[in-house]
């Protein structure tokens, strides 16, 4: 049996160590860390994958909930609006019809007050009518002769026109 | 005689070069010592404190390795006798 | 006494160059890359995705491990180099914890260490030559002063130097002392029984049982994971440490 020095450098040990290692590292690369980091990676990838997914998802259901809101909030502020509306239109239509009614109610007033007026005016002439036959009579009767109607006529008149004053 | 000679230094020298060991179980000592009371100090970083110190003490003990190497090669590989 | 403490030793030689010494820490060196080489593929061989197996969250646990030790030592911008790395923490450790089985660690050869800490130099020059530029590759070393040249050399080529020291220290100074602890035993044991008149009785080493595997549980496990880890670690930072 043949031993080489304790300590000692050997040329062709020290090149058959560095084939050995350069044989080890493409061992380590190719047969353990390629293939476990590969897993690793899709590993990372798939989990990565879950979570955008559930992001997406989380982001999606949040747009549409903010829609949603944004949606009820457009109907509150329509269904406002016209109930405003409406009120105004109510308003406008209530304060038409009063006035409607009060210009009705000033125009019946007044046409009832002219008819009033007229039928008193007719009253009135009636009156006079009578009153002047009336005391042509009278006159007739009292003085129990013809009067001529152009010379008292002034006479009867004066005497209405004080009828007429009292 | 000249051999003889040679090898009764080299044994002194083996003997010398030992002294060596003085250096590191004085280091090592030191670092034990003050790792164990950073451990009563924090004793969560145990660990830590371990795993540094040990590798603090192993890079430590190369200066006693280089002696004890020197003195394995004057023991078993001796090249002065070859000098002959 | 027959305690006999040798390098490597030359299992065949092959015919070319004037004789090429194939020795232990080669052939070894042959087991790690085929024990390796089965174990990634046994772990990898049907991966999943959804519902991984056992040794498929084994081998990713080595590989995240590996990756987390490189992260919070050079930064994720370093992740190239985690084969490198992967590579010398599966060499170093599987090589030194060889002795185990009872087989010599390649790592208990200066040779193969030094081979392996030259790899780790080869790159930090290169990374150095990348991040400082072809100028500044040479006039780091005469920083701060131009005095201090001959001192930044020395330095620079001690890093691989105590790499490979440190590694083959360790890992040699177990084997060594396993080896003496073993031949004590021995001996031990045959002072004991040699008065038994039967030799192959008398030779039984009795008490090589027990107490060899205390010491091989710091030697063979402790010291092997510890050097292949410091091994990587300084890899790393001396790798890291070229950028700034």
């Amino acid at each position: 049996m043949e031993f080489l020095e304790f300590f000692t450098i050997d040329v062709w040990t020290m090149i058959f160590t560095w084939v050995n290692m350069f044989i080890l590292y493409k061992v380590v690369k190719k047969l353990l860390l390629k293939p476990v980091m590969n897993v690793l990676n899709q590993r990372e990838n798939e989990v990565k994958k879950i979570y955008d997914d559930a992001n997406e998802a989380n982001e999606k259901a949040a747009s549409l909930e903010k829609e949603y809101s944004e949606k009820m909030a457009q109907a509150r502020d329509e269904a406002g609006e016209i109930i405003k509306q409406a009120t105004l239109s109510a308003q406008k239509r209530e304060k038409d019809i009063i006035d409607s009614a009060n210009q009705q109610a000033a125009a019946i007033t007044k046409r009832a007050e002219t008819e009033i007026e007229q039928e008193r005016k007719k009253a009135y002439r009636n009156i006079k009518d009578e009153i002047s036959d009336i005391s042509v009579a009278i006159a007739e009767k009292m003085v129990q002769r013809e009067i001529k109607s152009e010379d008292h006529e002034a006479l009867i008149k004066q005497f209405i026109e004080n009828v007429g004053e009292a | 005689m000249e051999k003889a000679l040679v090898l009764a230094a080299s044994a002194i020298g083996i003997g010398l070069a030992m002294i060596a060991g003085l250096g590191p179980g004085i280091g090592e000592g030191y670092a034990v010592g003050q790792a164990c009371s950073a451990i009563g100090r924090q004793p969560e970083a145990q660990g830590k404190i371990q795993s540094t110190m040990i590798l603090g003490c192993a890079i430590a003990e190369t200066t006693g390795i280089y002696s004890l190497v020197v003195s394995l090669i004057l023991l078993f590989a001796n090249p002065l006798v070859k000098l002959l | 006494m027959d305690v006999a403490i040798n390098g490597p030793k030359i299992v065949f030689t092959l015919p070319f160059f004037g004789g090429i010494n194939v020795t232990e820490s080669i052939t070894h060196s042959w087991i790690v890359l085929l024990v390796v080489t089965g174990v990634c593929y046994w772990l990898t061989k049907d991966l999943s995705v959804q519902n991984p197996s056992k040794k498929q969250i084994v081998a990713e646990k080595l590989v995240l491990m590996a990756r987390d030790l490189l992260d919070s030592n050079m930064g994720k911008q370093w992740r190239g180099y985690l084969p490198y790395i992967g590579t010398i923490l599966a060499f170093s450790f599987l090589s030194s914890v060889m002795s185990v089985a009872g087989l010599r660690s390649p790592t208990a050869d200066f040779s193969v260490t030094l081979a392996m800490a030259l790899v780790t130099f080869v790159l930090i020059e290169y990374n150095f030559f990348k991040s400082k530029g072809f100028l500044g590759f040479f006039t780091r070393l005469t920083e701060p002063v131009i005095v201090m040249t001959p001192m930044n050399i020395i330095s620079e080529v001690a890093t691989p130097l105590s790499l490979a020291l440190r590694h083959f220290g360790n890992i040699a100074s177990g084997a060594v002392i396993t080896a003496l602890v073993y031949g004590a035993l021995a001996s031990l044991s045959r002072v004991i029984l040699g008065w038994i008149p039967n030799t192959f009785i008398a030779n039984i080493p009795v008490f090589q049982v027990g107490l060899p595997a205390v010491l091989s549980i710091y030697f063979d496990l402790f010291s092997s994971a510890i050097q292949a880890y410091i091994f990587c670690m300084l890899t790393m930072a001396n790798i890291a440490g070229t950028a700034d």
